[in-house]
C-alpha cells in the first residue's frame, strides 16, 4: 500500500526532540562556564554520592556514570556539582516553551527526560516540510541553549528510536521506518535489562537485526515482549497519543489592565461581576463550583494587594460571590489606585445536602456566609465567630474561629445545675480598695463608694512564669453593697503594678 | 342593599393584593417553646420561652440575668439549634457558657467594640448601634433558634433612646425567622413588642459559706418575676398578676466539692 507523504494534510506525522544527556545540559544551562570545562554531575545523600552524568570534556577524561564522588574528585580539572531538581525543572520549560511554538498536540516522553513527542500534522504551511521543520525546531532549541536531536517519522516509536540514536536531523520516509532503523543499536528500543542481555548473547547488536528475526522465535524465546521488540525494530508498534493538556484548575484565572488608576472600589466590582460571571461560566461546563476566590490587584505604588475569600461551602451563585469580594475588599482596601487586576478560583464538586423534615433550623449556609461578611466589615475580623476554650491555666483563656455549625443534630442534655455566670470586664477595670488586716473593705468603683459585705479569698493564681508573659494577681470574690445596690463580683490584686481590679461581675 | 357579609366580602376582595383577609380575625397559633433549662423558670413560664417573639429580661448586675439567657441557650444549642450572642459590652465569659453546656461551635458570638470607628468618639451608643445593627443583620439572614441581645451594662437612659421602630422591625422579623430574641437590660426597653416580659430580682442573700475555715462563695440566690405573657391563653382578657419563680445558682468550684 502506498503511503502519503509525511506532511500532506489528513497524515500522522510525529517530530520528536531529544536533549541527548539532558542531566548535564540541564547542569550547564544556568552556569554557561561549565560548558567549556569537564564537569560532572552527582545524585544521591552524602557520602554515597554517585555520578549521574557528565559532560563530553569529562567523558573523554574518563568520567563514566556510575562512579563514586571520591573516584570523580580524582581527576583534578573535573568539576563535580551536585544535581538540582530546580535546573531540570527550569530546562524542561524551556523545551516545553520551544516545542509548544510548533504543535499544539506534545507529548512528554517519561522514560527518556527532556524528550518531547510533537504531532505536526497540517504545520507544513507554517514551517514547510518535515526537513524544514525539524531544521527550524533544532535552531530553536540550539538557541535556547540545548543541543538536540530531530527525528521525523510516520510512526511515533520509530521517531522516538531515530532522535535516540542518530544525532542531528533525521527523517524516516513514509514506509521506509524498517530502513531507517536498520543501523540504530538496541539501546535505543525500550530493553528489559534481562532481554538487553539475551541479545548481547545472541550477538544481536542493532535494531536491523532484531527485525530479520522470525517474529514467532523471538516470541517463543524472550515471550511477548518479544512481539512488542519486533515491531519496535521493523518501526511498525502503534501509539496512542496522549498530549499534554494545560490543567483546568491553572486556566480558572482572568486579568484585566487598567486604562488609568482606579481608586474607588465601585467602578472595580463591575469588572470583577464580568470577571466571576466568565470563571462561573467555565466551572459550571465541568458541573463544578467555586471554592475559592482570589483577587489580585496591582497597586500605583508597584505593590500587589492579595485576598481570598473562601466561602464555607462551593458555590455556583454569582451574586453572593460577588458580595463576598466587595464585603472583603470594603473591609481590607487597598493603599494604593488600582492598574491591574487578576482574579484566579479554585473549582471543587458543588455542595448538596439532603435535608430533613424534622432537623432543627439552622442558617442557610450561603445566606450565613453573607451574613457574616457583614458582620466582620461592621463589627471587625477577630470579633465575629464562634469561641474555643485554651488549654490554658489563665482563667477565660479563649480563642476565636469561624462560625461553621455543624449539622444541626440533638446532643445529650446534661443534667448539672445552673452555674452562676461571670460578666467579664474587658478590659479589667481599675478600682480603689481600702484594706483593713490585709483584707479589702471598701471599693471605690465608678465614682460609687461599695462597702464589702462579704469577701471569700485570696485565691492565688499565677502562670507562664518561664517567660515575660508571666502573670500572677490575688483573687477575691466580694459581696458588694451601696445605699441602692448589691453586687457580687470578683476583684483582684496585681503585686507587680500594685494596683485593684474589678475582673467581673456574676450574673 | 347589600348585607354586611356582602360588604366585607368586597372590602376583602378590594384589599387582597395590600392587605390579606383584612376584616377577617387571625387565629394565632400557640407558639413553640423552648425550654430555658431551669425547671421552676419553666413552670412559671407555662414550658418555656416562646420561639419567633421578644423576650426581655431586666434587672440590676448580679441578678441572675446572663445566668438565666446562657441556661437558655445552652437548653437551645444542645437541641441542635444555631444561635447568636450580640455582646455589647463585650462581657460574655466562654467559661461560664461552656459550664452552662452551651455548645459553642454551635454559638455566634458578635463582640461590639468602640475601637473600631475611630472616627466616632467613643459613646456608649456606638456600640449599641452596631449591636443593633448586627441583630438586624441576623434576624435578615434567619435561621438562628435564638438571639441574645446582651445590653446588661447600657445604662438605661441610653437604653430608653432607641427608637420603639427598631423594636417593632425586630417583632416582625423575628415572627418571620421563627427566632426567639432575648433582651437582657437594666429596664424594661421594649414595651408593648415584648410577648414575654421578666424582672430578675435579687433574693434572700445567701451568705458565702464557711464550715469554719476559709469563706467560699457557693450560691447565688435569683427571682424571677414574669411580669407579662402576650402568649397566654385565657378566656379573661384581664391582666394577671405578676408570677414568681425562685431559683438558684452555683459556683463552678461548688459543683466539685
Amino acid at each position: 500500500m502506498a503511503r502519503r507523504n509525511a506532511v500532506v494534510a489528513g497524515a500522522v506525522m510525529y517530530a520528536v526532540l531529544h536533549p541527548p544527556n539532558f542531566y548535564a545540559q540541564a547542569a550547564a544551562h544556568p552556569r554557561p562556564e561549565l560548558r567549556r570545562r569537564p564537569f560532572a554531575l552527582l545524585d544521591g545523600d552524602p557520602p554515597a554520592e554517585f555520578v549521574i552524568a557528565a559532560n563530553k570534556a569529562a567523558r573523554a577524561l574518563g568520567v563514566e556514570a556510575g562512579m563514586t564522588r571520591l573516584q570523580a574528585e580524582s581527576f583534578p580539572e573535573v568539576t563535580a556539582l551536585s544535581r538540582t531538581p530546580a535546573d531540570e525543572a527550569s530546562a524542561h520549560t524551556i523545551l516545553h516553551n520551544v516545542v509548544c511554538l510548533f504543535s499544539p498536540r506534545i507529548e512528554h516522553i517519561e522514560i527518556s527526560p527532556g524528550t518531547y513527542a510533537l504531532d505536526i500534522e497540517g504545520m507544513n504551511r507554517l514551517y514547510g516540510d518535515a526537513t524544514q521543520l525539524a531544521a527550524r525546531l533544532r535552531q530553536h532549541t540550539m538557541a535556547a541553549g540545548f543541543l538536540a536531536n530531530v527525528a521525523v517519522a510516520e510512526n511515533f516509536h520509530a521517531a522516538v528510536c531515530l532522535a535516540l540514536g542518530r544525532a542531528g536531523v533525521s527523517i524516516a520516509a513514509s514506509g521506509c521506518e524498517r530502513e531507517a532503523l536498520r543501523d540504530l543499536p538496541v539501546r535505543v528500543l525500550p530493553l528489559e535489562p534481562e532481554h538487553e542481555e539475551t541479545l548481547h548473547s545472541w550477538g544481536v547488536r542493532t535494531c536491523g537485526e532484531v527485525a530479520a528475526l522470525l517474529e514467532t522465535d523471538l516470541i517463543a524465546r524472550i515471550g511477548q515482549a518479544g512481539k512488542k521488540l519486533h515491531a519496535l525494530a521493523r518501526g511498525e508498534w502503534p501509539h496512542l497519543m496522549f498530549p499534554i493538556e494545560p490543567s483546568f484548575e491553572d486556566g480558572l484565572s482572568e486579568h484585566m489592565e487598567l486604562d488609568h488608576p482606579v481608586e474607588v472600589l465601585e467602578p472595580l466590582l463591575f469588572l470583577l461581576a464580568r470577571m466571576t460571571d466568565a470563571l462561573l461560566e467555565r466551572v459550571k461546563e465541568k458541573a463544578l463550583a467555586i471554592a475559592s476566590l482570589r483577587v489580585v490587584l496591582h497597586l500605583d505604588s508597584n505593590k500587589r494587594h492579595e485576598r481570598t475569600v473562601r466561602p464555607a461551602l462551593p458555590l455556583q451563585d454569582k451574586p453572593t460571590l460577588l458580595k463576598l469580594l466587595q464585603l472583603d475588599l470594603e473591609t481590607h482596601p487597598p493603599s494604593a489606585a488600582i492598574l491591574h487586576l487578576e482574579l484566579h478560583a479554585q473549582s471543587a464538586a458543588p455542595y448538596r445536602a439532603q435535608h430533613g423534615l424534622f432537623l432543627p433550623q439552622a442558617p442557610e449556609p450561603g445566606r450565613l456566609e453573607v451574613t457574616l461578611a457583614h458582620l466582620k466589615k461592621l463589627l471587625g475580623d477577630e470579633r465575629v465567630g464562634s469561641v474555643e476554650l485554651k488549654d490554658d491555666t489563665r482563667p477565660n483563656a479563649f480563642r476565636m474561629v469561624p462560625f461553621a455549625p455543624p449539622p444541626p443534630a440533638k446532643s445529650e442534655k446534661q443534667s448539672l445545675s445552673v452555674p452562676t455566670a461571670l460578666r467579664v470586664s474587658r478590659p479589667p477595670q481599675a478600682v480603689g480598695v481600702v484594706l483593713r488586716d490585709n483584707k479589702p473593705t471598701l471599693v471605690f468603683w465608678d465614682g460609687q463608694r461599695y462597702a464589702i459585705r462579704e469577701i471569700a479569698g485570696p485565691w492565688r493564681v499565677s502562670g507562664q512564669w518561664w517567660s515575660e508573659a508571666n502573670w500572677c494577681r490575688e483573687e477575691w470574690d466580694v459581696r458588694l453593697a451601696n445605699e441602692t445596690a448589691e453586687r457580687v463580683c470578683r476583684i483582684a490584686f496585681d503585686p507587680r503594678s500594685r494596683c485593684w481590679y474589678v475582673q467581673g461581675t456574676y450574673d | 342593599m347589600p348585607s354586611s357579609a356582602a360588604i366585607r366580602l368586597h372590602i376583602e376582595t378590594t384589599l387582597a393584593n395590600r392587605v390579606p383577609a383584612a376584616l377577617t380575625l387571625k387565629i394565632k397559633q400557640a407558639p413553640e417553646l423552648f425550654v430555658t433549662g431551669i425547671a421552676e423558670v419553666d413552670a412559671v413560664l407555662d414550658g418555656g420561652i416562646p420561639r419567633g417573639c421578644i423576650t426581655e429580661v431586666a434587672g440590676a448586675a448580679s441578678t441572675g440575668k446572663t445566668s438565666f439567657g446562657l441556661s437558655a441557650i445552652a437548653a437551645i444549642t444542645q437541641s441542635g439549634a444555631a444561635c447568636a450572642w450580640v455582646d455589647v459590652s463585650d462581657t460574655l465569659s466562654p467559661e461560664s457558657a461552656a459550664a452552662a453546656g452551651v455548645e459553642l461551635k454551635r454559638l455566634l458570638w458578635l463582640r461590639t467594640s468602640a475601637e473600631r470607628k475611630l472616627k466616632l468618639t467613643d459613646k456608649p451608643w456606638s456600640r449599641l448601634e452596631q449591636a443593633l445593627k448586627a441583630t438586624d443583620l441576623l434576624l435578615q439572614a434567619g435561621g438562628f433558634g435564638a438571639i441574645v441581645l446582651d445590653m446588661s451594662d447600657v445604662v438605661p437612659q441610653h437604653a430608653m433612646r432607641i427608637p420603639l421602630a427598631t423594636w417593632y422591625r425586630f417583632r416582625l422579623a423575628a415572627e418571620q425567622a421563627r427566632t426567639a430574641l432575648i433582651f437582657l437590660s437594666q429596664a424594661p426597653c421594649a414595651h408593648s413588642c415584648a410577648a414575654l416580659a421578666l424582672r430578675c430580682e435579687p433574693a434572700s442573700v445567701r451568705s458565702f459559706s464557711s464550715n469554719g475555715e476559709t469563706a467560699l462563695f457557693e450560691h447565688q440566690q435569683y427571682t424571677l418575676i414574669r411580669e407579662r405573657n402576650r402568649n397566654e391563653s385565657s378566656v379573661f382578657l384581664q391582666k394577671k398578676p405578676p408570677l414568681r419563680a425562685a431559683w438558684h445558682a452555683e459556683t463552678l468550684w461548688s459543683r466539685v466539692r
